[in-house]
Parts: structure tokens; sequence; C-alpha cells
């Protein structure tokens, strides 16, 4: 892996810009920061992290799987075909926290497997080029060390930056990262491994300590899904499904069909198991009945799920979005406390 | 003017009395949350959770929602708004008068904390608070931030700010409306053409993740089934399409007409930070002006689109 100085910030977004791939990065919308397709000039570099998670970037609300049309001339009438599947010019994605980039390795695990391919997913990820921004100034919600990530962390990411001066420090974590940056313009080859781990020891210090799950690994599920605190903490749980919402490796969807006179559309939508409807059943029977069922799916999915499918990863990668956006201060902090207590 | 510790400690001993006399078997209020400038929904039953309770301006969602939930007797903290919304849940056969009791406290409005961090966008690590003030604590500095600068809207234009028409008992002291037009803003909208007021309502939505937090953080909206978790048939699409987004706040306002009283809870859940209640406010000027009825002040009075009377004097009824 290489390392290498970047002495202008500018100079280096445009020639990512410039690769021949999308630009993706943060910018201010509405107030808020969100990473979307942007000019370099218009890079915002000065933020906590991006208001909502980048899932969308490869996971989006609402995508269109499908279509067909209704002309009967044709002979492809009522056929569906799929749509967004085809190769798109790749995109490099700049400033990405690493909490963030663990978070899509998280799902990335779930939507490409062994076993099965989603395409619409893989068509997007597998061929971006994703860069982080290391955390020099983690804010007062963040808390990546209490479930074993770094403000420096360097999974899901092709290459690491950290702001130095008025340009980056840069490290290239991937073969597809460093193929990515040996021919970008305005690098210089540099030497940055005690930089980083004197900063990456300092910044992790002011974070939290990690939480004790060990026995929340050792019990078996059933155990922690009867413990009597779930009742207590759902008492004011609204179900509102905003920390699903939120959350950077929640994944799960719901796939409708819409028509109009000429033609149609399979859709898939972000869903929330906090929602009554995403398991009901056909009968009318649902196996989370109530809003205790469902907050629990939620904190059991991260916390033990998640864990025992990924060889210990936590489903939780600690950007504290959904702790500061639930209305009712549900902390996933305090629940997989609760949990490992039993 | 009595202090947040003075008014918290009321509440306790409020509370405290109330459970031991047996009068409640629960009382709803606040405790401190668990990060700087929230605070969490908190169920009393023990005097341990009463030493618990709080009053503080960081508190985001309206209680009245959980009232339906417990079958038994239940005293609940409220504010000007959210009092109303407890009298609401009684007008509207969801709870009943005599298994309730209401602790009002005079209320000097919640505080917006977009707006704080508009004010102070440095990092904060620490945050407190007074009567009158908030305080941010940075790594080496710190900020004072006046409340009635960075009050949630809805307060600034509230009526109601002590509950003294239907609490049970109040503490803290009453507290006057601040000076205000509440409806300024909409004569503008009001002049707008029908084109551009789709215009203003789109935008309005942008963003929506269609995840009815605000639904949800409502205390009006109790439905078992609501009209988007419909499916057969299925009313509305479920994709982040303008209009089907846009069909379901205008209807959910609809179903609120008459009956919000304001509390901004479904702005403070959203986590888009979409100004919900444009869509509540322009039905709840048309119920005041058609009807002169104010929603959750009196026990009785129904709110007018839930009522009608054979003999109604208004021909398009009949």
């Amino acid at each position: 892996m290489t390392e290498y100085i970047v002495k202008d910030k500018l100079t280096f977004l445009r020639a990512l810009a410039s690769s021949g791939y999308n630009l993706i990065a943060p910018i201010s919308m509405k107030n808020k920061i969100q990473m979307a397709p942007t000019d370099p000039d218009k890079v915002d570099l000065d933020y906590l992290n991006t208001f909502l998670s980048p899932k969308s970037l490869f996971f989006p609300q609402t995508e269109k799987m499908m279509a067909f049309h209704k002309d009967l001339t044709k002979s492809d009438a009522f056929v569906y075909k799929p749509l967004g599947l085809d190769q798109v010019k790749p995109s490099v994605i700049f400033g990405l926290r690493p909490c963030d980039a663990k978070g899509l390795s998280v799902i990335d695990k779930i939507f490409q497997n062994n076993r099965f391919t989603d395409p619409y997913w893989n068509t997007k990820y597998e061929p971006s080029v994703k860069i982080g921004l290391a955390c020099l100034n983690p804010g007062p919600n963040c808390f990546c060390t209490a479930v074993g990530g770094s403000p420096f962390g360097e999974i899901g990411l092709d290459a690491i930056t950290l702001v130095r001066g008025n340009g980056f420090g840069l490290k290239t974590l991937s073969a597809k990262g460093e193929e990515f940056l040996k021919n970008t313009s305005g690098l210089e080859i540099g030497d940055l491994t005690g930089e980083i781990a004197d900063l990456k020891k300092k910044v992790e210090a002011s974070l939290p300590l990690p939480l004790d799950l060990s026995k929340v690994q050792g019990a078996t599920i059933l155990s922690i899904f009867n413990q009597p605190h779930w009742k207590t903490t759902a008492d004011r749980c609204l179900n509102c499904g905003t920390c699903t919402f939120v959350c950077p490796t929640c994944h799960c969807f719901d796939i409708q069909d819409e028509q109009d006179e000429e033609g149609g559309v399979r859709i898939r939508n972000w869903d929330t198991c906090m929602s009554w409807l995403y398991t009901v059943h056909g009968t009318g029977h649902n196996p989370r009945p109530t809003k205790t069922e469902r907050m629990r799916q939620r904190f059991m999915h991260k916390i033990k799920y998640i864990p025992m499918k990924q060889d210990g990863t936590c489903g939780c990668i600690g950007c504290g979005r959904c702790v500061q956006l639930c209305p009712v201060n549900i902390d996933i902090r305090e629940v997989a406390k609760q949990m490992n207590q039993g | 003017m009595m202090s947040l510790e003075e008014i918290s400690q009321k509440i306790q001993a409020s509370a405290k009395r109330l459970l031991t006399e047996g009068k409640v078997e629960v009382v709803i209020g606040y405790r401190r949350g668990s990060i700087p400038m929230m605070a969490a929904p908190h169920f009393a039953r023990t005097e341990d959770d009463c030493n618990q309770l709080i009053w503080t301006s960081f508190a985001r969602t309206n209680l009245a929602g959980y009232l339906s939930k417990f079958s038994g007797k239940v005293a609940i903290v409220a504010k000007g708004c959210d009092a109303r919304s407890v009298v609401g849940q009684v007008v509207e056969n969801q709870i009943l008068r005599e298994n309730l009791y209401i602790i009002g406290v005079g209320c000097l409005g919640m505080v917006d904390t977009e707006l704080i961090q508009a004010k102070e966008p440095r990092l904060y690590r620490e945050v407190t608070e007074d009567i009158t003030t908030i305080k941010l604590f940075g790594a080496d500095w710190n900020t004072n931030i006046v409340k009635e600068e960075v009050l949630r809207r809805n307060c600034k234009t509230c009526l109601s700010r002590t509950p003294k028409e239907t609490a049970d008992e109040l503490i803290g002291d009453e507290v006057q409306p601040l000076p205000n037009d509440n409806w300024a803003d909409l004569k503008a909208l009001a002049t707008k053409s029908p084109q551009d007021k789709l215009v203003y309502f789109k935008n309005l939505i942008q963003g929506c993740l269609r995840c009815y937090a605000c639904r949800q953080a409502c205390p009006l909206c109790y439905c078992p089934v609501c009209f988007v978790d419909e499916t057969q048939p299925q009313w509305l699409g479920k994709s982040n399409d303008e209009m089907d987004t846009l069909t379901f706040h205008i209807l959910r306002a609809f179903h609120c007409s008459g009956r919000c009283t304001s509390c901004g809870s479904c702005e403070a859940a959203c986590p888009m930070d979409i100004k919900l209640r444009e869509f509540n406010r322009i039905l709840e000027e048309e119920v005041q002006k058609e009807w002169n009825y104010v929603p959750g002040l009196s026990w009785e009075q129904k709110p007018p689109l839930t009522t009608y009377r054979p003999d109604d004097e208004a021909d398009f009824i009949k």
C-alpha cells in the first residue's frame, strides 16, 4: 500500500472529477451535508458526518427495478424488463467517514455473498472507488470505538485521507485504490506511518471505550430474546422507524408494483421493521404483533444476528445518527448494555 | 421566576404523592436524556423513578399519545399544548377523564436544537440549561444562548402556555403568551395561485423519507391502521413519488384539522426537518375562523369536523 502527500485539496478533488469517474462528495443541501454527485468546487469538507448515511448511493430510498409497457402492437407488451443494470460510469466517492464505510461493507455482505448477489447493489457498489476521510474531531454522539471501529478505520475503503494543512495525507488500502490513484495528478509519495499512528491514538483516546458485549456473544438467541428489559424500553418507543431510515446498516425493503395507462414499474422502497405492516401476513397474523417485538428485532439484528453471521462484526457502527434523531431517546448503547447484563 | 430545579422538584413531589396515595399507577413525564439536548419520556412507578422526573426545554415529544396504552389510572406532566392534546384524547373517547390526572406546568417554550446549532456551530461536549438560558460547553470554550431566541416556531405563537383551564394541579408560574400574529405568514400563502401553492407544498416535503415519524409522534394519529398502511385496497403508493408523498401529508393534515394543538411533536420527530405544521396551521386557522373553535380547551365540546346534527344549518350536509 502506498502513502501519498496531497498538497492542495481542490487540485486533488478536480483530479478525481476528471478521472473518468463521477465525483460524489459531501455538499450542503438544504442546510444539511449530504453525499451527492458534485463539482469539485462545491465540496464541503467542514463536516462532522453526512446527515443521512451514504447507503442511498447504492441502495436508494426508492429504486425502479423493472418496467413494462402496455402497447399491444408490440410483442413485449406486459413483459417486465430490468432497469438500472447497465454498465454506468463508475463513481469515486470522496469523504466517506470510516464508520459509514464499515456500514456499507456490512450491507455489502448481505447483498453479495456466496449464496446470491443483488445486481442492483452490485452494479453500483462494486466498481466505485471509496476514499475515506479520517475523523480528527469526532462529535459528541460518535461512538465508533465502542463497537469495534476507529476514526481511522479502513474497512470498506479503497483509500483513506486525513486533512493535513491545505491538503491531505493519503494512504491506499486496496488494489483498486492503488490502481485508481497511481494515475491521479498532484500526488507525491510520502511517509505517513508515524503521523497516522500518533493521530489515531490521540483521536481514539477522545472516544468511548469498547462496549462489553461478551455475554451477548455467548448467550443463546432465545435467552436474549426473553430478557425483561425489552418491554420497559419499548414502552416509550413510538415505532416511528427514524432509527432504521438513518442507519447505515439497515437495509430492509419492500417491493411494490405500480402501473398507469401506459405501463408499470416494479419498485423497491426502504422499509422498516418498526412498522406493523412490515411483518403482517396475508392471513392477518402478525408474528411481531406489538411494538416490543418490533423494537427488539432491530437491536437483536444489530447486536446479535449480524455479529453471528459476519464473524463478530457488530451491526452497529457507532455513527450516532439514531441516538441523535430518536424522538424518545432510545439509545442503542444503553440497550446493548442491558442485553449484555441479561 | 421559578427555576427548572424547583419545577422538577415539585413534579417529583407531586408524582410521589399521587403514587403513594394510590391515585394513579404511573406518572408519565420526562427524564434526562442519554445525550446533550435530549429528554426521554419517562414512566414513573416507584420513588426512584419519581426522582428522575425533570422539567426541561428539550422535551421533543408530546406525551399525550402514550395515555391510551395504559388501562389504569395515569398522571401526566403536561405543558399547555400537551394538556390540550390530553383533553382531545378524552373528548375523542380514547381515554376516560376519571382515569386521568394532569400535572400542568407553565411553559416558557421548548427550544429548537437546529436553531441552537445554527447560532453555535462548534462541536459541544456538554449542554446545560436554566430557566432562561442554554449553556454550551466545548473543548475550550463556552457560550450562553437565550432560550427566547431559539424557541420552536410553534412555541413562539403559543396562546395556551399554561394549562390552567384543564390541569388538575398547576406547577410553576403562569406564563403569558408572547406578542405574536400566529397567522401572518399564512396570508401570503392564501394569495398564491393554486399552481403556486402546489409548488410551495411540493418544496415543503422535499426530502421526505416516508418514515411516518410525524404520524407516530402525533397524539392525534391513533388509528389502528393508518390509510397509508392499508393494503386492501392500497390507497397510496409507497415510493418517494412526489404526489404520493404529498397526498399522505395533506390527508393526514385533513384528518387532524380542528384537532391539532400545534404541539410541534411531528416537526420535532421529523428526521428531515420538514415544516409539517404548515399543513396543519392552514386548517387550524380555517376551523378557528369558521367555528370559533380552539381544540383542547373544553372537556365537552367536540371538534367541529367530527360532529353532525340532523338540523345542521349548512345546506351542503343535507
